[in-house]
C-alpha cells in the first residue's frame, strides 16, 4: 500500500508540473516563439548572414556574424550541421565555426524566450551576453590552438559564401510584428498588464470547476508551485485542438492549403487571445478582465493576418507554416515528456542536497552545475524546466547559469557532430574550454546576483578577457616567430 | 535517364523531399533514379549551406527548403529539356 501511495505521489508530481506548465508558461511565450523560429528559418535568406562568413572576411566581422548566424538561422540540426561544416571547411575557419556552434543552442529564439518566460528575463539576458562573449572567446582560442590545421583549409575556395541576397521588406515587417506579438503577451509593464474593462459572463459552476482542478492537481504555493486555473484548463483544451487541426491542415501543406490550415491558424489566434485575458470565476459567474495585453495581441494578430494575406507570397506562407509546425512537432512532445519527468524527479530530490551542493555561489557549486550539464543529456529546451526545478529547490542563480550554459553546449549530439567534422582531439579541447567558461560565467553572474556592483563585475569580466587576450596574443606571436623560423630554415 | 539526388542526413525535411520527388517522377512517368545522399563529405561537395538539397543531373536546383511538387515538376521538365 505504501508503494502504491508513493507511486501515485510521483504521478501527481509529474501531472501537476505538466498541467501547470502548459497552462501558465507555455502559451503566451512559447507558441509565438515557435512561429518566430519558423519565420526565421523560412523567411530570412541564409545569404544575408553567410556572406560575412567567407574566408577573406576580417575577424572582427566574421566572429560576430557567426554568432548572429547561430542565433538567427540555426534552430534545428538541418541548418546547424551543414552551416558548421561549411564555415569550418570552406569559409571563415575553425574559430567562427566554433563560435557559431557555441552560440546556436544557447541563444536561439526558442531557448531565450523559454528561459525568460520560465525562469526570468535576467537569466535569459545573462545567458545571451555571456554566451556571446565566451562563444567568441572560445572560437578565438580554438583557432589559435589549432592554427596549423586551420591554415591547410586556406587553399579551398569560398565561392559558397559569395552569394548575396537581402531580405524582402514585407517578410522583415512580418517577422518584427511576430516579435511584437510575443512581447505584448509577455512583457510585464503596466500598460499591458492593467485591466481596462471587466464584464461578467453568466456561467455558473466555473468556480466549482476551478476548485475541482485545485483538488485534482494539488499545489504548494510556498514551494513556488502553481495550480491549474479554469482558464488554464481551457487553454490546455485549445492546445489539444490546435494539435489536431494542425495535423490535418499542416502535415500535407506541400500538396495544398486546406480548410484545416485556416482552422489551425484561427485556433492559434484564439488561444493567444484567451491567454491574454484575465479570468476570475466566482459564484455569480465568470469575470472577464480585458487587459492591455489583449489589445496588444489583437492588434498584432490583425496586422499579421493582413500581412500574411497581402505581403507574403504563397510559397513564403507555406514555408513559414511548415517550418513552425515542424518545430512544434519535433520539440513539443519531448518537452511534454521532459516536464512530466521533471515533476516526478522533483518529488524524489531533497532540497537539502541541492542547497548543500550549490546553494551558494562557490567554485564547487558552479563546477557541480557544469558537471551535471556535461554528463546529463536532455532534449532541446528541457534544460529549462530542469533549471527551474533546481531553482525552486534552492540552487543559487550562479551555478544555475553555469548549468544552463553547459548543458545545451555539450549535449552528446553536438559532441558527436563536432568530432565527425573536426576530429576527436579538437572536440575534446572544445569540451574542456566550454566547461571552464561555463563555470566562470556562473561565478561572475552569481557574484552579480549576490550584490557585487555591476562595475566590479564588469571589471572582473574585462580583466579576465584581457588576460585571455594577452595570452592569446603572446601565443600567436610565438607561433608566428616559429613559422617564420621554420620557413627560414626550410629556405 | 535523370539522376535525382536528395541531399540530407535524414532529418524530417529530407524524407519529405524524397517523397515529393518520388511522386513527381511517378506522375510524369519518366525514367529517373532517385538517390539519397546522407554522407556529409559528399553533401559538402555540392556547396549547400542547409539541407535538404535537391540535385538533378549534378546541378543543385534547391536547398534549405522543401520545394512544392509543382516546383519539382518544373525542375525535372527543365532538366529533361536541357538533356
Amino acid at each position: 500500500m505504501d508503494i502504491l501511495a508513493f507511486l501515485s505521489k510521483l504521478l501527481y508530481g509529474g501531472l501537476g508540473n505538466l498541467a501547470a506548465y502548459l497552462a501558465a508558461h507555455v502559451l503566451l511565450c512559447l507558441l509565438p516563439a515557435f512561429y518566430i523560429a519558423g519565420a526565421m528559418t523560412a523567411l530570412i535568406p541564409k545569404e544575408t548572414v553567410t556572406r560575412f562568413l567567407g574566408r577573406n572576411t576580417p575577424k572582427f566581422i566574421s566572429y560576430p556574424a557567426a554568432a548572429l548566424a547561430g542565433s538567427v538561422l540555426a534552430v534545428c540540426s538541418c541548418t546547424i550541421v551543414p552551416l558548421f561544416a561549411g564555415i569550418y571547411k570552406k569559409g571563415a575557419g575553425l574559430g567562427p565555426a566554433i563560435t557559431f556552434l557555441f552560440f546556436a543552442p544557447a541563444a536561439n529564439i526558442l531557448a531565450l524566450v523559454y528561459t525568460g518566460g520560465v525562469i526570468g528575463a535576467d537569466l535569459a539576458f545573462a545567458r545571451l551576453f555571456l554566451s556571446l562573449a565566451f562563444g567568441i572567446g572560445i572560437g578565438l582560442i580554438m583557432a589559435l590552438i589549432f592554427r596549423k590545421e586551420d591554415a591547410e583549409h586556406d587553399a579551398a575556395t569560398d565561392a559558397m559564401f559569395a552569394a548575396q541576397r537581402s531580405m524582402r521588406r514585407a517578410a522583415l515587417v512580418f517577422l518584427l510584428i511576430l516579435v511584437a506579438l510575443l512581447l505584448s503577451g509577455t512583457l510585464k509593464v503596466g500598460l499591458l498588464t492593467d485591466t481596462y474593462t471587466t464584464f461578467t459572463l453568466p456561467v455558473s459552476g466555473m468556480d466549482r470547476f476551478q476548485d475541482f482542478l485545485y483538488n485534482l492537481v494539488p499545489y504548494d504555493a510556498s514551494k513556488g508551485e502553481e495550480g491549474v486555473t479554469a482558464q488554464g484548463a481551457l487553454l490546455i483544451g485549445l492546445l489539444v485542438l490546435i494539435g489536431l487541426a494542425s495535423w490535418k491542415g499542416l502535415e500535407k501543406i506541400h500538396d495544398k492549403f486546406t480548410a484545416w490550415t485556416w482552422v489551425a491558424m484561427g485556433l492559434v489566434g484564439l488561444t493567444l487571445l484567451v491567454a491574454s485575458l484575465g479570468m476570475s470565476p466566482h459564484a455569480g459567474g465568470l469575470d472577464i478582465l480585458i487587459t492591455g495585453k489583449f489589445f496588444g495581441v489583437l492588434l498584432a494578430l490583425g496586422v499579421l493576418t493582413l500581412l500574411a494575406w497581402k505581403g507574403l507570397s504563397r510559397d513564403e506562407l507555406r514555408d513559414w507554416l511548415w517550418e513552425s509546425w515542424r518545430f512544434i512537432k519535433q520539440i513539443f512532445p519531448l518537452l511534454v515528456v521532459g516536464v512530466f519527468a521533471v515533476g516526478v524527479i522533483r518529488v524524489l530530490i531533497k532540497p537539502e542536497w541541492i542547497e548543500t551542493l550549490a546553494g551558494q555561489n562557490t567554485l564547487l557549486g558552479n563546477l557541480a552545475g557544469v558537471i551535471f550539464g556535461v554528463f546529463m543529456y536532455f532534449p532541446t529546451l528541457v534544460e529549462v524546466p530542469i533549471a527551474k526545478m533546481f531553482l525552486s529547490l534552492g540552487m543559487h542563480r550562479g551555478p544555475l547559469l553555469a548549468y544552463l550554459m553547459a548543458d545545451p553546449e555539450l549535449s552528446l549530439q553536438s559532441i558527436l557532430i563536432v568530432s565527425t567534422i573536426i576530429g576527436k582531439l579538437k572536440s575534446w579541447v572544445y569540451v574542456a574550454w566550454v566547461a571552464l567558461f561555463s563555470t566562470l560565467a556562473g561565478l561572475i553572474y552569481g557574484a552579480w546576483v549576490d550584490g557585487t556592483s555591476i562595475g566590479l563585475v564588469a571589471l572582473y569580466l574585462i580583466l579576465f578577457l584581457s588576460l585571455l587576450a594577452g595570452v592569446l596574443w603572446l601565443v600567436n606571436r610565438r607561433n608566428q616567430q616559429k613559422t617564420a623560423a621554420e620557413k627560414a630554415s626550410a629556405d | 535517364m535523370l539522376a535525382i539526388k536528395v541531399l540530407g542526413s535524414g532529418c524530417a525535411n529530407c524524407k519529405r523531399l524524397e517523397q515529393i520527388a518520388q511522386k513527381v517522377v511517378a506522375n510524369l512517368a519518366i525514367e529517373a533514379e532517385i538517390i539519397k545522399v546522407t554522407d556529409f563529405a559528399e553533401i559538402m561537395k555540392y556547396n549547400i549551406l542547409s539541407t535538404p538539397g535537391l540535385v538533378i543531373n549534378e546541378k543543385v536546383v534547391s536547398s534549405g527548403r522543401i520545394p512544392t511538387p509543382a516546383e519539382v515538376t518544373t525542375f525535372v521538365t527543365n532538366a529533361l529539356m536541357a538533356a
